[in-house]
């Protein structure tokens, strides 16, 4: 009886472990698909509540760029000349911009042209993000999955799918480069870390073709032909080289420089510039030390042979980097650019950064992984290591950067939770553990699979592995249990975070403004697409705007009208030049913009309903480009105060008063109530009652306000005639009538007129 | 709609079902041992197949039945329609040649008739012309009541209205009914534009219900729109000012015939007007109303211009431009989007804007802040948005009849200064789409509400019919329009692009919303189309990836794997036969313990024989598979013999054990002993299916 049924247990046990596979398979599959999906759908909240269009300011460019090469077709965007820039200047957009985005988006609308459905780009840019970074999620799988093990992969890739680190810059609504860019980074790394596993031609070829994508993405690219010549060379340094090593980095540098050379924005960049000479150095380096590592084969009989090429590679080191250091000197490389120097000032650390908010839980994981990994080591955990330690550095730096850490904090740790789970995760605990599925959200159950998934491959490793691994046998059951709820709650508080976190601080949109009423209804604030609206509708199509350059990209994309500067700071002084204009009386301004053949002038103001971002408190940046430019026209210190105090109320300086951003942001303003209980012209920004009120504007007249004042827009009136048209008229036909070729004796006023308005403008070109 | 409710059900049942399909195809690859799941999966994929043909079938049978249900009734929907709408059908090239001529020389007739009757038309006189001249929009409205006699001795049939030829180009509508009925029944009498003549002005040929006859009199009441008529004067104003617009108008009514007795009545919008020509006399005024006449026996063409100047701050909307997309869906829905250009075509805006002044006071008199637009009740969906986004200052309210949509536009319009919006709705098409058998009609209006006293200077309307649609027949509403050549459109899923018919119209009023009709065939099979189109591609996809998943595209012939997998195939093979031996012996043990109860050896030898027989052929078995892996394995072969070595043990242990038994029945052996030995060869028994347990799990 007894053996009949141990053998029917037996079997089915057995049966159940061969089949485990395909389940596996399966269930990795739905997990990968509920992470793309719930990494999708967690970056909708600004759709949902507001619309589907372009939400940031910035991206307004790259929006029109890509509507631009959906109209003109790809080689019309390359040779794009945008005369809606940097009036009188214009911008050469094809060589000036990485194409990435906009070919990819463009892409994307023409396939779903080809099969005929009709969807609008704008579409496909709102939401181009929210899908990379599905995308990212499932090449963040692959990375972790060839670092350590696919159990980890699914951590990781949930993990990426919701830090608040990466959807801050990918939610919907937010078309910027990094959108696809860090799914391109992780997906070239991915690569790369196949191709020195693998060490063959075609993984390395794909690593650079993905490599080649990330050039035309993103600027950061920088990043990864730094990185990657960093993980050979300390491969180099701890005695790892092999084969596959020199295969794959040769061929990945010599394709990948050569493709990247493609993008017109990066050119010679790559054999000029002192960032990509790591890259040339170790690849140099890497030869020789394959040409004496293949003599010393050769010639081991030889005595001191070690000693000989350690000399060797030493010598040609030092000779390599004289060589770059010469070339730099010299002005055949370039040397570091600024914004690279600006890497090495820790200055900036000092402020706060907002790591905790953005990675929660996993910046705790993440020195555990890392050490997982360091005890653990081979050849492709150095590299993440090396990731792990420079992203870190530059995160610290500067701010920006903490997109390219976020993914690496995810795989460490993810490789952290999984090992720990390896440990303490059992059939026991499994079932508990379960229990307490049916109380999560939907966004939980991604997690949830997961633990539930490996908590059953756990459960069949222990299983296999019992009989001789008895060491595991002084955790007691409970004490798994509850390490593992605890790890399942810690889980749980980081999904409920980064839900929060991405709904509350990074899906509000800019062009619109949320006020809640007193009832606790919503009102939006649409003064910004008001206002463009009715430049784009309301004002000549060639007419010239002159505005701060945070608005150039939105006036330029929304408006459809020409910017004098904008968000692609290139010209200093032009921007100055605006900055003086702003800053300077209304007679001199006017003599600014006459010669800039301004039309139009906007500024915003959030005096009214108390919005802080407005152009006087950005005013003494404008007063500093201006001063940095022209130090004899405007002084900084001019606009404070005798206590050194920036201020608009009574005790504010009278050249402030005076300037034309202070009359412009306040004309008639002082005729306002914003608040019962003030006095009018009560500025809530600010909180106090303006200094100058009742004064007239001469050279320019109030075009448009927007509905709560924050956009205001004046147009320049032009020169005022001297004489009256009607009667210069007439007296010109009849004295031309008279005697139309002899007489020239100045009664010709309008002849007479531009030669007065010339000499100004002589005047005014040499100042 | 039950038909497509029903596909709809069983097109996502049958999806569901191959979900399933494909699942157990998935699993049955994995568990060998339940591959009776692939017969699931296929009889699944029959079950697709067959509903998707059964629907097909049916759909054919249907559909031949009512073609021939349709050869009876043909004529019948055909004639109905062409009849009343005949002076205004413009019908598609598809018609054929016969028809055309029929109505070519309808016309050359009717045309001579005209022309025979326009020489003796001169008998009729207006005796009585009370005409209402309505400036309070900015569409001056004539409303003109004439009683007309026929002082000639033939029948008369047409009456003319004469537009004069200054106003030519601003009549942008002309309507007449018999005044006097019965108000609910009155019909529009057909309105007929004839050449202009260039000193007399332009022609309208209203054409009279019934002939009148010599000395009878008819009461008309005729209704003309101008547009574009109005100046401004000033041109232009500051925010501030008042509009002022300056109209010139006859004092008479213009008309060939001689007219009796006439007044004209003009209503201001306010009673401040700046000046007004005072003859000729009596002119009277009182509050916003100035009445020129009563004048008698008015020469036939008189003109006496007098001009107006007055104050008029009511919006001065203008649509330039009018985009309407129709598109219509077999699958129960037509949307409906307008993409407009509006401007305020008042007095220009001179000056600055002030929003102080706008917010403070208000004394913005001729800007437009925000007007409304009435959409027909069951629209849903209802969206306003332009180039850069969504408008998020309009309100939608649902009526008993209607949907009021306010429309703001961004900013509030001023002289001059234009917008640019889209509105765009969904309605259920079973109000505005009727059908029998395969003939469809579309009856819908042809342009619709935008705002009250509307003028659209340009109207295009394009009606995107659904794909396959043939015989595509347009009757226009009872006004002039352009249609122009087809269009084609491709959206979701066509292949050979939807018909678009495209109309054009100028200068479209209030009074011109009026439904048009379009009368198309459309297979009802071909609604099956875009399913299939999906359904198809899913189906070979899942078929590709069960035919891939049992191809193999490796190059090179992998041997180790392949024995590897022969191998396992006969373990599996060997593990059944285990289970199959394991319950031989428990059958003998049961035999055993019956003989020892009942002590009937017969029956015991028989079962005995029997199951020994039954583990002879499990060990010939068992020597076949270790013939078959010796190929592939030595050391799977070893294992087979030590299973069938302690197979042996084990059938010699049962033996001896049986021998027991029989001494112990028979009495040769005493019970204790016998009970000891049984235990002894239980436990050796035991310890062998230990030995058989362990080397089966090595695999």
């Amino acid at each position: 009886m007894t053996t009949v049924n141990d053998n029917s247990s037996e079997y089915i046990t057995n049966s159940s472990s061969s089949s485990s596979a395909g389940l596996k398979s399966l269930i990795t599959v739905i997990i990968l698909i509920c992470v793309c999906i719930s990494g999708f759908i967690s970056r909708l909240f600004s759709i949902i509540r507001f619309e589907s269009v372009i939400h940031e300011f910035d991206p307004w460019f790259n929006y029109r760029s890509t509507v631009y090469m959906t109209d003109n077709g790809f080689y019309n965007f390359l040779n794009w000349f945008d005369d809606l820039a940097w009036y009188p200047l214009g911008r050469i957009v094809g060589g000036t911009v990485f194409p990435g985005l906009m070919v990819t988006s463009g892409a994307i609308h023409w396939f779903f042209h080809m099969i005929n459905i009709p969807i609008h780009i704008r579409e496909i840019c709102v939401f181009l993000a929210p899908i990379f970074s599905g995308l990212t999620a499932l090449a963040t799988y692959l990375l972790t999955k060839e670092l350590w093990s696919k159990r980890a992969g699914l951590f990781a890739a949930a993990f990426i799918a919701i830090a608040p680190g990466y959807s801050s810059r990918s939610v919907a609504g937010s078309y910027d480069n990094e959108a696809i860019a860090i799914f391109a980074l992780i997906f070239t790394y991915y690569l790369w870390i196949r191709s020195i596993k693998t060490g063959s031609i075609f993984w390395s070829s794909c690593t650079a073709l993905s490599y080649f994508y990330m050039v035309s993405a993103w600027g950061g690219y920088v990043f990864i032909i730094n990185l990657i010549p960093v993980h050979v060379g300390f491969l180099l340094l701890l005695g790892r080289y092999s084969l596959r090593l020199y295969v794959s980095y040769s061929i990945f540098y010599i394709l990948g420089l050569i493709l990247s050379m493609q993008i017109p924005f990066v050119g010679f960049q790559p054999v000029r510039t002192s960032e990509h000479m790591i890259a040339a150095g170790i690849f140099i380096l890497l030869q020789a030390y394959t040409f004496f590592d293949y003599l010393y084969n050769k010639l081991r009989y030889v005595r001191n042979i070690e000693t000989i090429f350690f000399n060797l590679s030493v010598i040609i080191s030092i000779i390599v980097f004289a060589i770059v250091v010469l070339l730099t000197y010299t002005g055949y490389i370039a040397p570091w650019s600024g914004r690279f120097y600006s890497l090495w000032d820790t200055s900036y650390a000092a402020k706060h950064i907002p790591i905790i908010i953005n990675l929660h839980l996993l910046i705790c994981l993440y020195p555990v992984g890392a050490w997982f990994c360091v005890k653990d080591l081979n050849d492709e955990r150095v590299f993440i290591l090396l990731y792990a330690v420079f992203a870190s550095y530059f995160a610290g730096v500067m701010i920006r950067l903490m997109l390219t850490l976020t993914p690496c904090v995810c795989i460490l740790a993810a490789i952290a939770l999984s090992k720990t789970l390896d440990y303490y995760a059992d059939a026991e605990s499994s079932e508990m553990v379960s229990n307490y599925d049916d109380s999560v959200s939907i966004c939980d159950e991604v997690e949830n699979d997961e633990n539930n998934q490996y908590l059953d491959n756990n459960a069949q490793n222990i299983d296999e592995t019992d009989d001789n691994d008895d060491d595991q046998n002084f955790l007691t059951s409970n004490i798994k249990i509850i390490v593992v709820t605890c790890i399942a709650m810690m889980l749980l508080l980081f999904i409920v975070h980064c839900t929060w976190i991405t709904a509350t601080a990074y899906s509000s949109p800019s062009i619109v403004l949320v006020s809640y009423n007193s009832d606790g209804t919503r009102a939006i604030v649409d003064d910004y697409r008001e206002a463009y609206y009715w430049l784009r509708q309301n004002t000549p199509e060639k007419a010239r705007i002159m505005s701060w350059w945070d608005y150039g990209y939105q006036i330029a994309g929304m408006s459809n009208r020409t910017v004098l500067v904008d968000n692609n700071t290139w010209n200093n002084s032009h921007i100055a030049l605006v900055g003086k204009a702003m800053a300077s009386n209304e007679t001199e301004a006017y003599k600014i913009m006459t010669m800039l053949d301004v039309d139009y002038i906007l500024v915003i103001f959030g005096g009214v309903i108390g919005f802080s971002g407005d152009d006087i408190n950005k005013f003494l940046w404008m007063v500093r480009i201006a001063e940095g430019e022209h130090p004899k026209d405007i002084k900084e210190n001019n606009y404070f105060n005798d206590n050194k105090e920036y201020r608009v109320d009574k005790s504010g300086s009278p050249i402030l008063f005076n300037c034309l951003m202070y009359k412009l942001c306040y004309y008639r303003f002082g005729e306002l109530y914003t608040d019962s209980a003030q006095p009018s012209g009560f500025d809530r920004t600010r909180s106090v009652e303006i200094g100058h009120k009742n004064f007239d504007l001469e050279h320019v007249e109030e075009a448009y306000t927007s509905a709560n004042w924050i956009v205001r827009i004046y147009r320049v009136k032009k020169l005022s005639n001297r004489f009256q048209a009607k009667d210069a008229l007439e007296k010109l036909t009849s004295s031309l009538s008279e005697e139309s070729f002899e007489k020239n004796d100045g009664k010709g006023v309008i002849l007479n007129k531009p030669h007065v308005k010339k000499g100004t403008k002589k005047s005014m070109r040499r100042t | 709609m039950c038909a497509q409710q029903f596909v709809y059900i069983l097109g996502s049942f049958n999806l569901f079902l191959a979900g399933i399909a494909v699942i157990c195809v998935t699993h049955a690859e994995n568990h060998p041992e339940h591959y009776s799941l692939v017969y699931i999966a296929i009889s699944i994929f029959i079950f697709y197949m067959g509903t998707i043909l059964v629907i097909i079938m049916l759909q054919i049978i249907e559909t031949y039945q009512e073609q021939n249900q349709l050869a009876l009734e043909i004529q019948i929907p055909v004639l109905k329609i062409l009849v009343p709408s005949q002076s205004n059908a413009i019908i598609d090239e598809n018609l054929t040649i016969p028809k055309e001529m029929i109505r070519f020389s309808v016309l050359c007739i009717f045309l001579a008739i005209v022309f025979v009757a326009g020489q003796e038309q001169d008998n009729l006189i207006n005796t009585n012309v009370e005409r209402t001249l309505d400036l309070v929009s900015h569409l001056p409205k004539e409303t003109i009541s004439v009683t007309i006699e026929n002082r000639g001795t033939k029948a008369v049939r047409y009456y003319d209205y004469y537009a004069e030829p200054q106003h030519v180009n601003d009549v942008a509508f002309v309507g007449a009914v018999v005044k006097g009925k019965n108000t609910d029944d009155q019909a529009s009498l057909p309105i007929k534009q004839e050449a202009t003549d260039k000193t007399k002005g332009a022609i309208y040929r209203i054409e009279l219900p019934s002939d009148l006859r010599a000395g009878q009199t008819i009461t008309l009441e005729i209704e003309v729109v101008h547009a574009n008529a109005l100046r401004m004067y000033p041109e232009e104003i500051t925010q501030a000012e008042r509009q002022l617009v300056l109209y010139k108008t006859n004092a008479y009514y213009y008309s060939r015939y001689a007219t009796t007795t006439q007044k004209t009545i003009v209503t201001l919008p306010t009673d401040r007007a700046e000046s007004y020509t005072q003859t000729p006399k009596p002119v009277a005024k009182s509050e916003q109303t100035i009445t020129y006449g009563p004048y008698e026996n008015v020469a036939a063409l008189a003109r006496n211009e007098i001009s107006l100047h007055y104050e008029n701050n009511n919006a001065f909307l203008t649509v330039s431009n009018i985009k309407r997309w129709i598109e219509v869906s077999h699958w129960g829905n037509i949307a409906v989007e307008e993409t407009i250009d509006i401007y305020h075509s008042g007095a220009k805006l001179k000056g600055s804007f002030s929003r102080l002044d706008f917010q403070r006071k208000q004394d913005s008199y001729s800007a437009v802040k925000t007007f409304k637009t009435s959409l027909p009740a069951s629209a849903r969906d209802v969206y306003y948005r332009d180039e850069i986004g969504n408008v998020s200052t309009s309100h939608v309210r649902e009526m008993q009849d209607q949907v009021e949509v306010e429309i703001r536009p961004r900013f509030p319009l001023y002289g001059g200064w234009r917008t640019h919006y889209i509105l765009g709705y969904n309605v259920p098409s079973y109000q505005y789409l009727f059908n029998k058998g395969n003939q469809y009609v579309l009856k819908m209006r042809l342009v619709d509400h935008v705002y009250d006293d509307q003028l659209l200077e340009q109207a295009t309307i394009k009606i995107i019919l659904p794909e396959h649609a043939r015989n595509i027949e347009f009757y226009a509403p009872p006004y002039d329009v352009q249609r122009l050549p087809n269009e084609k459109h491709y959206t979701y899923l066509d292949t050979v692009g939807r018909p678009v018919v495209v109309i054009s119209k100028r200068n479209v009023l209030f009074q011109h919303i009026q439904d048009f009709e379009i009368h198309y065939t459309f297979d009802k099979i071909m609604l099956f189309n875009e399913p299939m189109l999906i359904v198809i591609p899913l189906f070979g996809l899942f078929c590709l990836v069960i035919i891939l998943a049992r191809l193999n595209f490796n190059i090179s012939h992998n041997e180790s794997s392949e024995s590897r997998m022969r191998i396992q195939a006969i373990w599996e093979q060997i593990v059944e036969n285990n289970i199959k031996r394991s319950s031989f012996y428990q059958k003998l043990d049961d035999a055993l313990n019956a003989y020892k109860t009942n002590k009937d050896l017969k029956i015991y030898n028989e079962q005995r024989k029997k199951l020994e027989n039954e583990l002879k052929n499990v060990q010939q078995d068992l020597t076949t598979l270790q013939t078959k892996i010796k190929a592939d394995s030595a050391d799977s072969s070893e294992k087979i013999a030590e299973l069938q070595r302690l197979d042996a043990q084990q059938r010699e242990i049962q033996l001896a054990l049986s021998g027991h038994t029989e001494k112990l029945v028979t009495g040769k052996m005493q019970k204790q002993p016998y009970l000891e030995q049984e235990q002894l060869l239980r436990n050796k028994v035991r310890d062998i299916n230990a030995r058989v347990t362990a080397i089966i799990n090595q695999y």
